[in-house]
Formats: structure tokens, C-alpha cells, sequence
């Protein structure tokens, strides 16, 4: 399991434990990952991430147009797995959450504890947004010319 | 009347009886409920689902076939449950001075008649 | 809006290619992630129509590498160009940390150029964003073609870049000018990001 900030991991850990979720992954409205468990490479959680967002997004956007308020929750039923999508308030803006879970357990007990979670993260985040300007090397324009070559080979 | 709703009645007329549900185990989601105001549907539904299906399990494991009713007991009342046809059980929420044996009967009667 | 995880020394930065329709975002993308080695690169996830067109989105992630110790990582997207999709537009727009604007270079597309960054501006200040408080570049595409069907960089700066930010001529189908353009605005987002100031 990975998170962005520490105080997001309690919550995160419990809900993994009574939700037996395969994976989950905790996003802004953006799309951007501010915590995840399962995934085993991080470039697919991003697109994970960026397709759930894009889901989440137009689904609210389709709730509004036809009138409905805001749409809680998303499942998807499979075969052998399935999935939730909900969005959900924090002092931190607008989060979405992605679960995928099998047929260990149920739908029911995914939201249950999704809930939970939620309420568990919105009493745990800090008022107080931490710092998010890197200090950036002065040369940072050389390594980012050397990175981008090496990508593209040139 | 629909039979789901001829079933929470019979049993929440049962005195003692604090709610009923009809749930899909598989889901563990609500499909129809008569509830106090205190019992959390969502919770129960997610739970007892989980519950009966996994002592369906036992059951079946220990050659008991499949499972007819389960009686949960605990300090302040009992959860009930009766796994009628497709999936879907009756669950019954009661304190600690119903009249179980009623409940029992009830619960059996009206989970037979749900598909 | 771009996120920095300290503790995993991780910056990941949101980049959208806007323009109007078949000015070559999408293909933008496709060279991009035809070019870069497999392990740093994820999926181009292609959100189309039957005919290809694009309809809600084009995403590509891409590991840049490591820059002053963070491991820096880009989400490449692509909003639909077609005019009936600004709802979508929006959505893909929310929380972009620069933008690319790919014009098509093409003297007949002109009208097309201009209403799609009218549409960006307008999109942008919907969800509070100045478009001058944002890191963009322009890429005029589609160069390759003859020289009488297309408007030079010069006069399409004129017509399109007010704030004279960086502007890359490029033919995307080939690859010119596309690295450049990631290069540029790159270099804008990393800077804005490092200072916590707007650029422009």
C-alpha cells in the first residue's frame, strides 16, 4: 500500500482489512493517485486513476444535466470481479474512490466500509494544506533536457 | 400486496421484533425493509449476507447440507435469519424479550414463500 | 492541479493538448508514446469513436525521469476537438497543470484555430483559471504540407499567441517539433510548479 500523506493510511488499512478489496485506489477529481493498494505498476494506476476520474466526472456531469442530484456510487458487476466508483467530500477537495473486489466478499460489505473510510479520512485530514512547492535544482533545465533525450532517444 | 411485503409484516408484527429485511445474500444489499429507526438496514444487509453465506459454507463442508435458519444471540437481542429461494433471506432484528420461538416460526413461514 | 509526494520524492504533472478537431493532438500522443521505451511509458488509452475520432479522451503516462531528486511523472491527455463536445472538453480540462495547444496550420482552419482557443479561454475561467496565470505552449502542426495551403509560424503567432509563450512549428505525423513542444511545456509546468508563481 502506498499514500501520498501518512494520515490517509489508517483509514485506508482498515477498510482493506474488513472490505477483503483486491485493490484500491484513492484519487483527486482530477485523476491524480493520492493513494493505492494492489497495483503493482504505478504508470497503470494512472490510468486507472484517469479513467475512474473521467467516469466519476461525467457521470456527476450526466446526474446534473438530467436533474438527479449527485450519483453516490458506481458498481460494475463481472464475472469474476467487480467494481465500485464513488466520489466523496474531504477538507482536501473531492476524492474518488476505486475499489475492484471478488466474490470473497460482496458489494454490500465493499460500500459499508467504504463509508466508513470516508468518514475516517474526513475526521483525519488536517485543516492545514502541507507544503507542495519542491525546490527544484537551479540547474533542473539541464536534467530535464537530459531526461526528455534519453526518452525520446535523440 | 406483494409477498416480500406480506413477509416484513408478518414478522415485525411479532412482539419484540425491532425490524426485517429481505436482503440478497450474494450482494449483501437490501431488497425490501420494515426497520426501527435505530437498526442500520445498509450495515445489516452487508453483514448478514456475508454471515449466511459463509455458514452456508460450513455447513455444506460439514455435510450439513444447506442451512435453514440461523439465530445470532448476543447481550442486548438476536439477529434471525431464513434463506428462502434465489438468493434472497429474511432477516429479522429482535431485542432481548421477543418471543423467539414466534419469530422463528414466522421467519420460516414467510421466507419459504419468497422468490 | 499537480501533485508532489515528498516522501516518495514523486512529482506527477497533468498536461492536455487542446485545439480544434484532426489538428493532430491525438497523433501527438501516438508519436510520443511510439518513441519512448516500453518501461516508461504506460498505456495509451484511447477513449474513440468507430471513425477514430476522439470522444471523451486520449490519455498517455509517461516517467520523465528524475529531476533535482523527484522522480518526475507527466499525464498526457487529449481533449475531443469537435465543437460539440465541450462538456467533455471540461472535464479532462479540470485540474490540468499546462496546456498544449495544437493548431492546425492549414489557412482554411483559421476560424477553426481562433474558436478553440476562444473555447479554452472561456472553459479555463468556468472553473476559475486564468488562461494567463497557466502554463501553455502553442504547436502550429501540419507544416509539412505546401507552403500555400498553410500560414507560416509567424502569422500564426500573430493570430493566435498574444502572450508570445513558446511556439513550436511541427508535423506530428513525422514526429517534427513534437519532443520540442513536450520540452517546452514541460519546462513552463516545472518552473511554475518549483516557484509556486504563475508564469506569463
Amino acid at each position: 500500500m502506498k499514500a501520498l500523506e501518512p494520515w490517509v493510511v489508517d483509514p485506508l488499512e482498515t477498510f482493506l482489512a474488513e472490505s477483503a478489496a483486491r485493490l484500491t485506489l484513492l484519487m483527486t477529481s482530477s485523476g491524480q493517485v493520492v493513494a493505492q493498494h494492489g497495483f503493482s505498476r504505478s504508470l497503470d494506476v494512472m490510468t486507472a486513476a484517469a479513467l475512474g476520474a473521467g467516469i466519476v466526472a461525467s457521470t456527476e456531469e450526466l446526474a446534473r444535466l438530467t436533474g438527479a442530484g449527485r450519483f453516490e456510487g458506481l458498481v460494475h458487476n463481472g464475472q469474476r470481479q467487480s467494481c465500485l466508483l464513488a466520489a466523496f467530500a474531504t477538507p482536501r477537495g473531492r476524492w474518488i474512490g476505486l475499489v475492484v473486489f471478488g466474490p470473497e466478499t460482496s458489494v454490500g460489505i465493499v460500500r459499508l466500509f467504504f463509508d466508513q473510510m470516508v468518514h475516517q479520512l474526513v475526521a483525519a485530514a488536517p485543516r492545514e494544506l502541507a507544503p507542495s512547492a519542491p525546490m527544484l535544482a537551479e540547474n533542473f533545465e539541464t536534467e530535464l533536457n537530459a531526461s526528455l533525450k534519453a526518452l525520446f532517444g535523440r | 400486496m406483494t409477498e416480500t411485503q406480506t413477509a416484513l409484516d408478518r414478522v415485525t408484527r411479532v412482539p419484540g421484533v425491532r425490524g426485517a429485511l429481505v436482503i440478497a445474500a450474494a450482494d449483501g444489499l437490501v431488497v425490501a425493509e420494515q426497520l426501527m429507526e435505530d437498526v442500520d438496514g445498509q450495515a445489516v444487509a452487508a453483514l448478514a449476507g456475508s454471515l449466511v453465506l459463509r455458514l452456508a459454507r460450513t455447513a455444506e463442508s460439514a455435510g450439513l447440507g444447506r442451512p435453514r435458519f440461523l439465530h445470532l444471540r448476543g447481550d442486548a437481542g438476536s439477529v434471525l435469519a431464513a434463506p428462502g429461494a434465489d438468493d434472497l433471506v429474511l432477516v429479522a432484528v429482535v431485542g432481548p424479550d421477543a418471543n423467539l420461538g414466534l419469530a422463528r416460526l414466522e421467519l420460516l413461514e414467510a421466507a419459504g414463500r419468497l422468490a | 492541479m499537480s501533485l508532489v509526494n515528498f516522501t516518495a520524492r514523486e512529482i506527477t504533472c497533468k498536461i492536455v493538448y487542446y485545439g480544434p478537431g484532426r489538428s493532430g493532438k491525438t497523433t501527438n500522443l501516438q508519436y510520443v508514446y511510439g518513441r519512448v521505451p516500453e518501461n516508461r511509458r504506460g498505456r495509451m488509452v484511447s477513449l474513440a469513436t468507430q471513425t477514430d475520432r476522439t470522444l471523451f479522451f486520449d490519455f498517455l503516462p509517461l516517467e520523465l525521469g528524475t529531476i533535482s531528486g523527484f522522480t518526475t511523472k507527466f499525464q498526457l491527455y487529449t481533449v475531443p476537438g469537435q465543437s460539440y463536445y465541450n462538456a467533455t472538453r471540461k472535464l479532462v480540462l479540470q485540474g490540468a497543470d499546462g496546456v498544449v495547444f495544437v493548431g492546425d496550420s492549414q489557412a482554411r482552419r483559421f476560424d477553426d484555430n481562433l474558436e478553440s482557443l476562444q473555447n479554452l479561454q472561456d472553459n479555463l475561467l468556468s472553473q476559475g483559471v486564468d488562461v494567463r496565470q497557466l502554463p501553455v505552449v502553442f504547436q502550429y502542426n501540419k507544416q509539412d504540407l505546401p507552403a500555400d495551403l498553410v500560414l507560416s509560424q509567424e502569422e500564426m503567432d500573430d493570430a493566435l499567441n498574444f502572450r508570445a509563450v513558446p511556439s513550436y512549428p511541427a508535423d506530428a505525423l513525422h514526429g517534427a517539433g513534437v519532443f520540442e513542444t513536450l520540452r517546452g511545456i514541460s519546462e513552463l509546468v516545472l518552473k511554475r510548479l518549483a516557484v509556486g508563481t504563475p508564469v506569463g
